[in-house]
């Protein structure tokens, strides 16, 4: 098969929707597919600057803020263990502790607002947001779970901190991990480490820049995503961390913008959607009322683009290049192995499973023979 | 606060009040009877935060910028002019008995700089300045640039230290000529006795750093400190007892004019916190602040139970230095580190979004460990917790005497903070209690409200003449 039959089979895909898993290959955009539509998608194409990097053009006194810090607090207090309760949401103490981030971000000088010290009131304090937009996005964050992270337009991760809004999913802690993953790799193999690598999905471009940031000198990387907000997020993260020479972020579906490369990437690395369709109603309201859903429904049972990875994978590295793909679990894992060693058997080895950090079996990673 | 307020307002020497004061005379507030307590003796230093935080809704009363615009009498004459010996300032005469007070506080001045200068090794000091100087002559010296550095510096240090110390012995046989021309005149001159009355106090405060500065020599004690302060078993009553000790620190930290900065802090469910961390920056922090690691116990009065019953509760305090990241190249063996994320159940990566990234990180063989929870990023947690623990097996290894890290006897590692202090009782009588030193003082306030240095200098004295012993 070549990647011209793939690209053409992967933009029919939506046809096999209701497929059963037997072990054949799968075809479906990792992120794209118009027949769904994207909740909560914001209509701008210009991505928005994250709250810290906002000009401080608002004031209030610090007793007004201190004003909205005290009803803040005793909104996030309210809440005590009743999300965790209903769907493993965050508690107060979670709460607490992204008000004060809120605060680091939103004031240019957060100093009086976080430490005891008796200031007076009326000081003036410079805002990266209007007073009464941080009554708005605190309510938000409270009635309407809307997560942390698009409140203040910004994840940190790793030593990164990277831009994200509706329409890109926030990148997870357990997503670090890749990075030292392709770390170990490349720190035992030049060739890798000053070749092509692939990020598929790659959303707010947190893979993509963890990896370009490691990479030898005439190392590159190709950042591909099929949403638009995506793509304009994660160019924006890559341009603020000024490795636009060093990574291209491309929209487009699955391998399309990959066709040139086929047989030479040195490393593909994806976290594709991987939850099961069951599953996603009965999500953390966070997740499930806020991110977008084509970057975390999987199919009927979360393969599907695990699955089409793999076939990808066979045809795009080189060589001797390495692939990392995060999964939902011990099952995932297990049945990816499965699959490449019986399926794929003649084109892969060393395949392994890695624990994240919370013991969960979550990455698959091997090498093109 | 009301003590405090009123000391201020009428400080026992008027002229003071007359002179640096004025501007406050337009305040309500009358002298009271207890305005003649003794002032904290750090008051220049406190002054400002005192006004600010004594007056904070007062603007009808003076505007803030009032008390913040007086002069501070920390660099005014007038205080350095008021001698302890005393003078009669109604007619500027000098009583007999005010000399005889400089007199005694001549000698004792004087035998203080003899014990120092003795204890200094003046000797040794010079043979030191001898040996390094001819190897600063050598040939060779500078073939080995960065070791001709350090004997460069040292010999300054030894240099200085000596300057020093023949600077406090100028100064006392200055004020000795004072008094004992007095004594040969028979007559007294007031601006000569004030001038030795002078040179005695000085002296007494550079005498005091120098000490000090001799107490404070642990590798790390010149380095910023991290200080950990974990409420005891006890539920609010606990809790707001930790509150209060980081209070505390944090009054402490801005008198020193560090740069002191909250970074964690977990609330208690009603009142007060369950943990915080604070990080110190400045110079000598550690030194200070080493001495504070343990169990601080109040007593008093429950203001969380209606019945008002007397309530003991517990907070511990844990004090690591805060190390500069290059000093601490230590490598610990990956197997010898236990790893925790705190990441709540379910199925995890893309299924949950919490901001919950906590790291703690246990070094198996000692059992010691550290939780990083003020960072953002899971990575930056583990760096910086990593980091503690560094600091923290760092300072055990000193305090047991070990070369190196894998030298630490696990089993001798005390709990963190178990030993009890310090006891702090509000109720039914005040008084702060040093378990160790025995130090104790009846103003509670200005404790709690971090006046601490008696303590702290106190401990390190008591630390001093314990490691002179063994």
């Amino acid at each position: 098969m070549n990647l011209s039959s793939l690209a053409r089979l992967s933009s029919l895909s939506t046809v096999f929707a209701s497929r059963i898993l037997n072990r054949s290959i799968a075809f479906k955009p990792i992120s794209c597919s118009s027949s769904v539509s994207v909740p909560h998608a914001p209509t701008s194409l210009n991505p928005n600057l994250p709250l810290f990097l906002r000009p401080p053009t608002f004031t209030a006194t610090l007793s007004d803020l201190q004003k909205w810090q005290n009803w803040a607090k005793t909104l996030a207090s309210s809440i005590g263990s009743s999300f965790t309760d209903s769907d493993n949401g965050p508690d107060s103490e979670i709460l607490h502790r992204e008000l004060n981030w809120l605060i680091e971000d939103a004031l240019q000088n957060p100093k009086p607002l976080l430490t005891r010290n008796d200031s007076e009131h009326d000081i003036v304090l410079q805002l990266r947001a209007d007073l009464g937009d941080l009554y708005t996005l605190w309510k938000q964050r409270i009635e309407k779970r809307r997560p942390f992270q698009y409140i203040v337009g910004c994840e940190h991760w790793r030593d990164l901190v990277l831009s994200v809004e509706e329409g890109v999913l926030i990148p997870r802690p357990e997503t670090e991990l890749i990075i030292d993953l392709v770390d170990d790799t490349i720190k035992q193999n030049a060739e890798l480490n000053e070749g092509l690598w692939v990020d598929l999905g790659t959303g707010s471009g947190a893979i993509a820049i963890g990896i370009g940031r490691i990479l030898g000198d005439s190392g590159r990387v190709i950042a591909i995503d099929i949403s638009p907000i995506a793509v304009q997020v994660a160019s924006f993260n890559v341009n603020r961390y000024n490795l636009q020479d060093k990574i291209s972020v491309k929209q487009g579906s699955w391998f399309d913008p990959l066709i040139e490369f086929e047989g030479r990437v040195a490393g593909f690395v994806s976290n594709p959607p991987y939850i099961p369709s069951g599953h996603i109603n009965g999500l953390q309201a966070e997740v499930g009322r806020h991110e977008p859903i084509l970057a975390l429904d999987g199919g009927e049972d979360g393969m599907s683009d695990l699955l089409h990875l793999c076939n990808g994978a066979a045809l795009m590295l080189k060589p001797g290049g390495f692939f990392a793909f995060e999964t939902n679990g011990e099952d995932q894992c297990l049945f990816l192995v499965d699959h490449m060693e019986t399926i794929h058997h003649d084109s892969f080895h060393n395949l392994k499973i890695i624990p994240d950090f919370a013991g969960i079996q979550r990455f698959v990673t091997g090498i093109r023979i | 606060m009301e003590s405090v307020v009123h000391s201020f307002v009428s400080p026992p020497d008027h002229r003071l009040q007359s002179q640096n004061f004025s501007a406050m005379r337009t305040s309500s507030m009358s002298p009271s009877p207890i305005a003649h307590r003794s002032i904290p003796s750090s008051r220049c230093r406190a002054e400002k935060p005192i006004v600010a935080a004594a007056f904070p809704y007062s603007h009808s009363v003076f505007p803030l910028s009032t008390p913040l615009s007086l002069p501070s009498p920390c660099h005014s004459k007038v205080l350095f002019a008021r001698p302890d010996a005393g003078v009669n300032s109604e007619t500027g005469v000098w009583a007999m008995q005010d000399f005889y007070s400089l007199r005694k506080d001549v000698e004792a001045t004087s035998k203080r700089v003899e014990e120092i200068r003795a204890s200094a090794g003046l000797e040794q000091l010079g043979e030191e300045v001898a040996k390094l100087e001819k190897a600063t002559g050598s040939d060779s010296f500078w073939d080995d640039r960065s070791s001709a550095q350090q004997t460069l510096m040292a010999l300054t240090d030894i240099k200085d230290k000596m300057n020093l110390l023949k600077e406090f012995q100028d100064q006392i046989d200055d004020a000795e000529t004072i008094v004992n021309l007095t004594e040969e005149m028979e007559s007294t001159d007031t601006a000569l006795l004030e001038e030795a009355a002078t040179i005695v106090k000085e002296l007494n405060k550079a005498l005091d750093k120098f000490e000090l500065s001799q107490l404070l020599s642990g590798p790390y004690d010149k380095e910023g400190a991290v200080i950990n302060i974990t409420a005891g078993a006890g539920g609010t009553d606990a809790q707001d007892w930790a509150d209060m000790l980081l209070r505390m620190y944090v009054r402490w930290g801005e008198r020193q004019r560090y740069k002191t900065r909250v970074v964690e802090k977990s609330m208690g469910e009603e009142a007060g916190i369950k943990s915080a961390t604070i990080e110190v920056e400045g110079r000598y922090a550690f030194g200070y602040l080493s001495g504070e690691k343990g169990t601080h116990r109040i007593v008093r009065q429950s203001p969380f139970n209606s019945k008002g019953l007397r309530q003991t509760s517990f907070s511990g305090v844990e004090v690591m230095p805060l190390l500069p990241e290059d000093s601490l190249n230590v490598e610990i063996p990956e197997e010898d580190l236990q790893i925790g994320f705190s990441r709540a159940g379910g199925s995890g990566g893309q299924n949950v979004n919490k901001v919950e990234t906590a790291v703690r990180i246990t070094h198996i063989p000692t059992g010691v460990t550290v939780r990083c929870t003020e960072e953002r990023s899971q990575l930056a947690n583990k760096i910086k917790a990593l980091s503690r623990l560094k600091a923290k097996l760092l300072v055990i290894a000193v305090e047991q005497r070990a070369s190196e890290i894998k030298q630490i006897r696990g089993d001798a590692v005390k709990a963190d903070w178990g030993q009890q202090i310090r006891n702090y009782v509000f109720h039914p009588y005040k008084l702060v209690k040093d378990v160790r030193t025995g130090f104790e003082t009846t103003d509670i306030v200005s404790v709690m409200d971090g006046e601490l240095d008696p303590f702290i200098k106190a401990y390190l004295r008591y630390k001093y003449t314990e490691s002179m012993s063994n």
